[in-house]
C-alpha cells in the first residue's frame, strides 16, 4: 500500500503488529498527523464555526442567518476538519488538479461523523451538485465523490445552473435571487442530509435547503468535509 | 497574409510543447480544423501494455500513481500537478510550422572576468554547442559554472537556438533568473517552476526545475543539466528520458556536477562522454576541508535532549555566521528548541524563501537545516557543521556538497567545516578523500600552469 497524499510506502515503516490496523489504509500516519479535526466543544453548535467556547449559543453568524431568513433553513451543519496549510494542499489536488482518488483518505473519517451525528435518522443523502460546466471540466462532482464514501444511498435531488457572482446586491437578496438550485424531485415531509466539501460561509447549503423545503422537504442538514 | 503566415503566428504558443487541451486557447471550431488538418497531433497519454501502464508525458509506470475517475478512467497522479492527464484527456503536439526566434545579435553583456579554468571550461562549452555534442563539467562547488555557461549560451542564443537550464531546485530557479535576466538584457527569457506564473512565449532561455522538461518535446536546441547528480534527476529514471525528448534530436546536452556519481564517473572514465574538470574555486583558494570530530554517544545525548557540550563550545567559538546541518525534520524542530527556538528550514518549510533570504540578509547569526540547503542555494562567509554526519541522508554526494557551502567568498575563501558523528562512514571517509584530491588536483594545476589566480 502506499499513501494516496504523499505515495511512500505504508507498510515498510510499521511492524507487523500494525498490519492489521493499517491494512486498507490509504494515508500514511505522517500525513494523517497534518489533519487537524474539529472538536464539537469549541465550535458553534449550529454551523461547527471554532470559538473559544459557548454557553449553548449559535455563532454570530448563525444569528444573522436566522435574522436575515426569518427561519434558518439549514438545521444544522456538521464538518470534520480545520482547514490549514495541508488540507489547502491535499484539496488543491483533489478538487483543482481532479486527483479524484484522493478522497479516499476521508473515508474513515466521513464514516465516523456519520455514525456519531446522523446514524438512525431517516435521512436521504444528496450532494450539492456541480453546474454541468465545473463537471465537464473535472470529470467528477467533489461532494458526490465525498458523500460515496458513506457506503449510502445516495440521490441525486438538485441541479445546479451555471451563475456569475453578483456582488453589489446584499446577501438576503442573492440568496433568494440567485439561486443556482433547481429541485428534481423531493417528497412531501423528506429529511434531507446535504454533503459538501467546504462549508465557508454557509450561503450555498442554505440555497439548496431552501429550494428543497418550498419543495416539501422537512429538515435539512448537512456534512462538510471542511469547515473554513 | 495568407494560412501560412497565420500559423507562424501560433506556431510560438504550441511549438516544441506537449499540450493539454485546456491549453490551447483556441476557438473549438478551429481546433478541430487545425486537428483535421494535421496541424495539431492527437497523443494517447496513458499506454496500456501488458500487465502496466505508461503515462506518455512523465514516462510513470508505477501503479500507485495511477488512480481510475468514477468512470474508471485511468489518470496519471505522478505528473497531475502539471493538469491532468487519462485515457479520456490526451496530449497534443504542435505540427505546424515551427517557431522562429526573434534574432539577438548581441545576447550577453556581462563583462566580468572569468578565472583560467573558468575560459577552460567556457571553450569546452561553446565547442559542444557548436558540434551539437554532449559534454560533462566536473567543477567544484564555487568554481562559477553559471559564469562558464554564459559564452556558449550567448553563442547558442545568437545562432538562433533555443536553450534550457533545467535544475532540480525550485530555490535555484528563483536565484538564476534574475542573475540572467541582468547579465542577457536583450533576450527573452522565462523561468517555470510549479506554481510559476511566466509563460513560454517564443524564450530563447527557459529556466526550469527539471520536472517542467515535461512539458516539452524536440523544443531546444542545448539543454544544460544542472546537478545533474542530484534528486530527483540521479534517482528517477523518466527524467532522463524527459530530458531527451525535449532537447532536438540534433541537440547539445551540457551536463554539470560538482558531484559526480558512479554511472557518470564511470562513463567519464570510459571516454563515452566527453568530460572536463574544474577542481578549483573560482577564487583560487582551495575547498575548506571537513574536520571529523568524534562524540561519544551523541545519538543517546541527543535522544534526552541533550547538544553535546563539544558542539555548544562549536557555536560559541564562531566568528563567521552558521549553517547547522541536521539529517531529518524532527531533529531540525528538536535541536531549534533546544538552541532557544534557532529558526530551521526543510522541505516542507512553508517560510522557506523568507528565513533563506533573512540568514542571507544576515539577520540571523544562524540557521538549522536538513539536506535542502545542501545544494544550490550560497551565502557568502559562513562555517558548517553536520550533527549527526553519520547518518544515512548523509552520502558522499551531500557531504561534499554540504562542505562546499563554505569558504564562497573571495574576501574570505576560508570557512569551518566539522563534521559531528559517533560512528565513522565510508561516506564521510571518501567525502574528504575527494575533497583533499580536488585540492591537490588544483594545486597541481596551479604549478603546471603558473596560474596563482587572483592570491
Ligand atoms: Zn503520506
Ligand atoms: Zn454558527
Ligand atoms: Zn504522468
Amino acid at each position: 500500500m502506499h499513501c494516496y497524499v504523499c505515495f511512500e510506502s505504508i507498510h515498510s515503516k510499521t511492524t507487523w503488529g500494525h498490519l492489521f490496523q493499517l491494512f486498507n489504509r490509504k494515508i500514511c500516519l505522517r500525513c494523517e498527523k497534518h489533519f487537524e479535526k474539529l472538536q464539537a466543544e469549541h465550535a458553534c453548535l449550529k454551523c461547527m464555526k471554532p470559538i473559544e467556547y459557548h454557553d449553548g449559543q449559535m455563532c454570530d453568524d448563525c444569528l444573522a442567518w436566522k435574522k436575515r431568513l426569518n427561519e434558518d433553513p439549514l438545521e444544522r451543519n456538521v464538518s470534520i476538519f480545520k482547514y490549514n496549510d495541508f488540507l489547502k494542499d491535499v484539496m488543491s489536488k483533489f478538487k483543482y488538479r481532479g486527483d479524484y482518488e484522493m478522497v479516499y483518505v476521508f473515508e474513515k473519517d466521513l464514516q465516523k461523523a456519520y455514525v456519531e451525528n446522523f446514524q438512525n435518522m431517516p435521512l436521504t443523502i444528496t450532494p450539492i451538485p456541480l453546474s454541468k460546466e465545473r463537471y465537464e471540466e473535472r470529470g467528477f462532482n467533489q461532494a458526490e465523490a465525498i458523500a460515496k464514501q458513506l457506503n449510502k444511498p445516495i440521490v441525486n435531488l438538485l441541479t445546479r445552473t451555471h451563475t456569475e457572482k453578483q456582488a453589489k446586491r446584499t446577501k438576503r437578496e442573492r440568496v433568494f435571487s440567485e439561486n443556482p438550485f433547481q429541485v428534481l424531485e423531493v417528497k412531501e415531509g423528506m429529511n434531507i442530509l446535504l454533503i459538501d466539501d467546504f462549508y465557508t460561509t454557509g450561503t450555498t447549503l442554505r440555497q439548496a435547503a431552501l429550494e428543497l423545503k418550498s419543495k416539501g422537504a422537512d429538515k435539512v442538514y448537512a456534512l462538510t468535509l471542511i469547515r473554513s | 497574409m495568407n494560412v501560412d503566415d497565420y500559423l507562424t503566428e501560433l506556431s510560438p504558443l504550441f511549438s516544441g510543447r506537449l499540450l493539454l487541451k485546456r491549453e490551447i486557447r483556441l476557438d473549438e471550431q478551429l481546433f478541430q480544423t487545425l486537428l483535421q488538418n494535421n496541424l495539431f497531433k492527437e497523443i494517447r497519454s496513458i499506454k496500456k501494455y501488458i500487465g502496466f501502464y505508461e503515462c506518455q508525458r512523465c514516462f510513470n509506470q508505477s501503479s500507485h500513481y495511477f488512480g481510475r475517475l468514477p468512470d474508471r478512467t485511468v489518470y496519471c497522479k505522478k505528473c497531475i500537478m502539471m493538469g491532468r492527464v487519462s485515457e479520456k484527456e490526451p496530449l497534443y503536439e504542435w505540427c505546424g510550422p515551427d517557431a522562429i526566434l526573434d534574432k539577438v545579435s548581441q545576447a550577453c553583456e556581462w563583462n566580468g572576468v572569468l578565472s583560467p579554468l573558468q575560459k577552460h571550461a567556457s571553450l569546452k562549452i561553446v565547442e559542444a554547442i557548436q558540434n551539437r555534442s554532449q559534454i560533462l563539467i566536473h567543477a567544484v562547488c564555487g568554481s562559477g559554472k553559471t559564469e562558464m555557461l554564459y559564452e556558449g549560451i550567448a553563442h547558442a542564443i545568437e545562432a538562433g537556438k533555443k536553450v534550457c537550464i533545467a535544475t532540480p531546485r525550485t530555490d535555484v530557479v528563483r536565484e538564476l533568473a534574475p542573475r540572467f535576466r541582468r547579465d542577457f538584457p536583450n533576450i527573452k527569457s522565462c523561468a517555470l517552476y510549479m506554481n510559476s506564473t511566466e509563460k513560454d512565449v517564443n524564450a530563447h532561455l527557459v529556466i526550469a526545475t527539471t520536472h517542467q522538461l515535461l512539458r516539452y518535446k524536440d523544443a531546444f536546441d542545448v539543454t544544460v543539466i544542472d546537478e545533474v547528480d542530484a534528486f530527483p534527476f540521479h534517482n528517477d529514471p523518466t527524467l532522463k528520458k524527459a530530458v531527451k525528448r525535449a532537447t532536438k534530436k540534433d541537440g547539445s546536452t551540457i551536463y554539470l556536477t560538482a558531484t559526480p556519481r558512479l554511472d557518470m564517473k564511470l562513463k567519464k572514465s570510459f571516454q563515452l562522454i566527453p568530460a572536463v574538470s574544474i577542481p578549483l574555486r573560482f577564487h583560487g583558494h582551495p575547498l575548506p576541508v571537513p574536520k571529523f570530530h568524534y562524540i561519544h554517544q551523541l545519538e543517546k545525548q541527543l535522544k534526552e535532549e541533550k547538544i553535546p557540550a563539544d558542539i555548544t563550545d562549536w557555536f560559541k567559538n564562531r566568528k563567521r555566521r552558521y549553517l547547522i546541518f541536521v539529517p531529518t525534520i524532527e531533529m531540525a524542530e528538536q535541536v531549534s528548541v533546544m538552541l532557544d527556538h534557532t529558526p530551521f528550514v526543510h522541505a516542507e518549510s512553508p517560510d522557506r524563501a523568507e528565513l533563506i533570504q533573512q540568514f542571507r540578509n544576515k539577520k540571523m547569526n544562524r540557521l538549522i537545516t536538513t539536506t535542502i540547503l545542501e545544494r544550490g542555494v550560497t551565502f557568502p562567509s559562513i562555517d558548517v557543521a553536520i550533527i549527526q554526519a553519520d547518518h544515512h541522508v548523509f552520502d558522499e554526494a551531500a557531504l561534499i556538497q554540504i562542505a562546499g557551502r563554505a569558504g564562497r567568498s573571495h574576501a574570505d575563501p576560508n570557512g569551518d567545516v566539522v563534521f559531528f558523528y559517533e560512528t565513522k562512514t565510508r561516506a564521510m571517509v571518501s567525502a574528504k578523500k575527494e575533497i583533499v584530491l580536488k585540492n591537490e588536483e588544483g594545486k597541481k594545476w596551479k604549478e603546471e600552469t603558473g596560474e596563482v589566480e587572483k592570491i
